[in-house]
């Protein structure tokens, strides 16, 4: 089945992590450059998680996403290096093009940014099942009703995609035009579209009632398959980041004075 | 004390006027095999939902009289808890995966998670009922991944690991091919031996005949006998009430042969004991044959039976030359294949996967040959679309919902009419015969979305029909139908044929094929295994065996008694 998740197993000691200690390290990366301030906290960051996306395996996944943020990333070095309210210095010209010392420095300042909080979140995404996280939700407390919302959006929807290619099919059999100009697509839209999103409520309703006759409903505690082996990693890791996020707070304190 | 007690049962689904359950009392002892049939509409799945309080805490409505199971009320007892005393298995085994789990093993263990069942036991538990239906080898397969017959297991394991002391099954194959219904029913006759109650709705009456201590017969609403099958079977009125019994019983009503009690025998084991009664009657030969040509096959057919079935003998309508097809370049479907199809009815047969609904939507223009050619007419038709073919071509898809998208069963027949630029006059013309061809007359200006699966169906054949192909193709169209339906798609593929127009159908009810086409053609992994008139394919032991496919039982029976 084509899955949504980006998650892939590779058996990396990543993938072995708790959920939430990868959150953490989300929180960390996201956390030390806000809080330090200085614009050379963020390649060390971008470096560290681009180290821990290698040693997962999962780089190549994570390409077509670093891809994409440059796109954006390069529309606001246009922007801010030419347009910034607070230009003044003048860096460098192409042709006509003046582009400015500040609206350079702030752009860079949101480039890091980004790049640095879509690494750290792909570090989580990629190397994270869905259903563990949503397991160790539920262990933690979360509502079963909201953990299973998660859950089911990975498995129903790539279901949902693929019966849109038979009503496709079904609907052009019987004379309608799907290709052609915009007249033509917008007066395929409703035939192609109800059906959709009515075979979808009737699943709905069944699937309610076949999670209802296996006890989904019930006020009880719920038992669990497996616990996760408890890993030193796990620990080790909480306590080197939690040190490093206070480290830096204290030394923005200090650097204050 | 009876497992079940049900007490003057009524109710009525909230915003309709009419009793789907009327007055029923019944009692079930424990370690029964009930089975509940009648035809569509008659109340049966309302009943087996009253069972596990579904009716009325799901759905609401008018509700009165009561339903014990173990001693608790179904009516006020929540169904979370009520779960743990009886399971529900329903058709479409895609819709009662929970969705949350990605692997078999964590898709069964699902209940007894949500039932606080302690580890080690609910490892056992799963164990032993994975291992029981035969799907432990799938355990860390996604179960989406599965076919419908090993996703059916996996629904089905889901229930019996809850340990409940009744099992609802409500047409738990209908949905399946033949393979798949098999490997239910394997399952569910290994679960007859186990001593848990289970109560099974079921259209096919020869499994019920083997399978069932008692049947509970249902007619608009009201339980019309509870008894044992022969005698549910051999009741005179069964027909009337939209119930055909068994083929052997009707066999053996048409010769009039009788067991002791005086009813008529419903399975094959009963049949054969009586035979050997009626041995010394020398006419049985002659009689058989003469029931199988009056019932077995259309009267008026063109002479299905002597049909020649060398192909130069019509003219072909389409003709496939050294087609070539694959969706992948690893799995190739169709490795140079060759075939002519004229206007005789004609039943494609075969296992899923050996590229029936390739075919069809290769000669319906939706997928293109890798190479090769289809010719329609003597027309290469792979330069044309799919929307240009189908003023020719008339395809109706396994699902209708598939295609409903109209607020009025006549719009949404008239559709296509209007598409393939009919005016509208005609249309209308074409859409009205075409929904009192499928029995839909008064239900035009209903939403179809209110009527029933059975009829959603006859809607989307009509949907075709109306616009009045000459090519009718038809992907399993007895997919919850009853006698009657079936019954009519028979009369609609008779009355097409008649009138010169072509009807593919691809089925998997053998006895329904034998009926109804005059042409039979078998496919498995890709290729034809053979082509021929029903009696010329059916007797070809090797190849059924090959697309492992069943012989219609009358078939079955005839040859059993050859042999004696």
């Amino acid at each position: 089945m084509k899955s949504i998740s980006l998650y892939v197993d590779r058996g990396s000691w990543l993938n072995r992590l708790h959920p939430y200690t990868k959150l953490l390290y989300i929180l960390t990366a996201i956390g030390i450059p806000l809080i330090g301030g200085k614009l050379w906290l963020f390649p060390f960051l971008i470096g560290c998680s681009l180290c821990l996306l290698i040693s997962a395996k999962t780089l190549r996944q994570t390409l077509p996403l670093i891809g994409f943020s440059f796109t954006v990333i390069i529309v606001i070095f246009l922007i801010q290096g030419l347009f910034n309210h607070q230009n003044q210095q003048l860096l460098f010209s192409v042709g006509f093009l003046r582009f400015y010392k500040e609206g350079i420095l702030y752009a860079t300042r949101i480039g890091c940014n980004i790049l640095n909080m879509l690494l750290s979140f792909a570090v989580f995404i990629l190397t994270t099942s869905p259903q563990e996280l949503v397991d160790e939700l539920e262990k933690s407390g979360f509502s079963p009703k909201f953990g299973y919302i998660i859950n089911s959006v990975f498995q129903i929807l790539p279901q949902m995609m693929a019966t849109k290619d038979t009503i496709m099919d079904a609907q052009r059999s019987r004379g309608l035009e799907t290709e052609g100009n915009l007249m033509v697509r917008m007066k395929a839209f409703l035939p192609l579209i109800s059906p959709v999103v009515m075979s979808a409520l009737t699943n709905t309703r069944e699937r309610s009632i076949a999670l209802e006759v296996r006890g989904f409903g019930r006020k009880q505690k719920k038992t669990w398959l497996s616990d996760r082996p408890k890993h030193k990693e796990d620990r080790v890791i909480r306590v080197i980041l939690i040190v490093l996020i206070l480290a830096t707070v204290v030394w923005r304190i200090l650097s204050c004075r | 004390m009876p497992i079940i007690s049900i007490e003057h049962l009524k109710y009525k689904y909230p915003g309709t006027d009419r009793l789907v359950l009327d007055d029923i009392s019944l009692s079930i002892e424990k370690g029964e095999f009930i089975g509940i049939i009648g035809k569509n509409g008659a109340g049966k799945s309302t009943l087996s939902q009253a069972i596990i309080g579904l009716v009325p805490q799901f759905y609401n409505g008018a509700y009165g009289g009561s339903v014990l199971v173990d001693g608790l009320r179904a009516e006020s007892v929540p169904v979370g808890e009520m779960c743990e005393h009886v399971g529900l298995v329903f058709q479409n085994p895609f819709n009662q995966l929970s969705g949350a789990r990605d692997t078999v093993y964590g898709e069964v263990a699902f209940g007894l998670q949500n039932l606080g069942v302690e580890r080690e036991e609910m490892k056992n538990r799963i164990e032993r009922v994975l291992k029981q239906l035969d799907i432990w080898q799938y355990r860390d397969r996604n179960p989406f991944d599965l076919s419908g017959g090993q996703m059916q297991r996996v629904a089905i394991a889901g229930i019996l690991v809850m340990q409940p002391d009744v099992m609802i099954l409500d047409e738990p194959t209908s949905q399946l091919d033949p393979q798949g219904t098999e490997e239910v029913f394997r399952v569910v006759d290994a679960l007859t031996k186990t001593g848990i109650t289970i109560i099974m709705i079921e259209q096919k009456l020869e499994k019920m005949a083997d399978y069932c201590d008692r049947l509970v017969l249902m007619h608009e609403g009201k339980v019309v006998d509870f008894d044992t099958p022969e005698r549910i079977f051999s009741r005179e009125d069964l027909e009337k009430l939209g119930v055909q019994p068994p083929a052997f019983t009707r066999i053996c009503r048409s010769l009039g042969w009788k067991q002791p009690d005086g009813t008529y025998p419903a399975t094959l084991s009963a049949t054969l004991r009586v035979f050997d009664e009626h041995k010394s009657d020398i006419n049985w030969k002659e009689k058989l044959k003469s029931y199988q040509r009056s019932g077995h096959q259309q009267p008026d057919a063109q002479g299905s039976g002597t049909t020649p079935i060398a192909n130069d003998a019509f003219q072909n309508l389409f003709r496939v030359r050294d087609l070539r097809f694959s969706y992948s370049k690893e799995a190739e479907i169709f490795d140079g294949l060759n075939l002519g199809l004229d206007d005789r009815a004609t039943a494609i047969i075969g296992q899923n996967g050996a590229g029936k609904t390739t075919l069809v939507r290769l000669l319906k223009g939706l997928l293109k040959p890798v190479s090769g050619e289809i010719y329609f007419r003597e027309q290469d038709i792979s330069g044309k679309t799919v929307a240009m073919l189908a003023s020719d071509i008339g395809y109706v898809f396994q699902n209708p919902d598939d295609q409903i998208f109209k607020y009025h069963v006549l719009d949404e027949v008239m559709f296509g009419p209007l598409n393939i630029g009919m005016d509208l006059s005609r249309a209308r013309e074409n859409a009205e015969k075409a929904l009192e061809l499928m029995g839909l007359r008064g239900k035009e200006e209903e939403n179809p979305y209110d009527l029933e699966m059975s009829e959603r169906k006859m809607v989307a054949i009509a949907s075709v029909l109306a616009m009045d192909t000459d090519v009718i193709i038809l992907d399993e169209p007895n997919i919850a139908q009853d006698y009657e339906g079936k019954k009519r798609i028979g009369t609609m593929i008779h009355e097409l044929s008649k009138n010169g127009k072509l009807v593919i159908a691809i089925l998997h009810d053998m006895d329904f094929v034998a009926e109804y086409f005059e042409r039979v053609i078998v496919m498995a992994h890709g290729s034809i295994l053979a082509d021929g008139n029903a009696d010329e394919v059916f007797c070809q032991d090797e190849v059924l065996e090959e697309a492992k496919l069943q012989k219609p039982y009358i078939t079955q029976l005839y040859e059993r008694l050859m042999i004696q």
